[in-house]
């Protein structure tokens, strides 16, 4: 039997008149077939979070002058800052991957007149801005570029 | 509370909608070169020197892609965590940490702008 689920999660707010069996948390969550996913795709949130907050202390960093951003540099070659970054890496390619096929089915049939470009270009468009994008960026980064 | 965050939904759904989207888009460079790259010396250390770091982000572009990687990470991770919380932990806490982790985002997203318009 799969375990209870917590009751406020899913349950309604106020009882109704129909009776209904208590809920229950299906059987493969977190971790077992399709939820894995689902789990993991949440819980790259962290990931992200961190990464942002990371990315406002080097731009605090950057306007406080030379010797600020040279030690956050310098701290990013820590084995800890690397093993996350390798992480970060591997979480937005993830996301990346799993949201790209989700979006072109959350788009609605039309707007007004339009209706959006098959479900295929849509995918193809944004393969091709995440990949475009990624490639640019990292040239300016890295020195080859500007 | 929870009225407060149900009227603001919109507004958090926007930011985590764009905190996925553009979030990703720029991070995957971001974080390769950043957080990879220069540190493991593959790409060059000057490459992200103070004074050409300071060039590229300083002008209006790189301003508003500095402030898009720090910002809107913030609001993807607030609202999955959010998530995450609910389906470990119950809604009863809900409010709660749904207003901790937005109000992190939040000040993170000031942060940015301050740190962005000080360049």
């Amino acid at each position: 039997m799969a375990r209870p689920a917590h009751p406020p999660a899913m349950g309604p707010s106020k009882p109704g008149p129909t009776r209904t069996a208590p809920p229950r948390m299906p059987r493969q969550f977190p971790m077992q077939g399709r939820y894995r996913a689902y789990t993991l795709f949440d819980a790259t949130g962290v990931v992200y979070l961190l990464l942002g907050l990371l990315a406002v202390r080097l731009a605090w960093a950057l306007g406080d002058g030379e010797a600020a951003w040279s030690a956050a540099m310098e701290g990013f070659r820590n084995p800890l800052y690397l093993a996350f970054h390798a992480l970060a890496f591997v979480s937005v390619v993830f996301v990346a991957v799993r949201f790209f096929r989700l979006f072109p089915k959350a788009q609605p049939p039309r707007i007004g007149p339009l209706r959006p470009p098959p479900q295929p270009l849509i995918v193809a468009m944004l393969y091709a801005t995440w990949i475009g994008v990624s490639v640019v960026l990292t040239a300016i980064l890295a020195g080859g570029i500007f | 509370m929870k009225a407060l965050l149900l009227r603001l939904e919109p507004i958090i759904w926007l930011l985590f909608g764009q905190g996925i989207l553009f979030g990703t888009i720029l991070l995957t460079g971001w974080v390769l070169v950043v957080g990879l790259l220069v540190p493991l010396g593959i790409a060059p250390a000057d490459a992200l020197g103070f004074e050409r770091a300071h060039r590229l982000a300083a002008n209006p572009i790189g301003r508003l892609l500095l402030l898009a990687i720090a910002a809107l990470p913030l609001w993807k991770g607030a609202h999955h965590i959010r998530s995450l919380a609910i389906d470990f932990g119950g809604g009863s806490r809900d409010p709660m940490v749904a207003t901790l982790l937005y109000a992190i985002a939040a000040a993170g997203s000031l942060l940015a702008i301050v740190a962005v318009v000080r360049l």
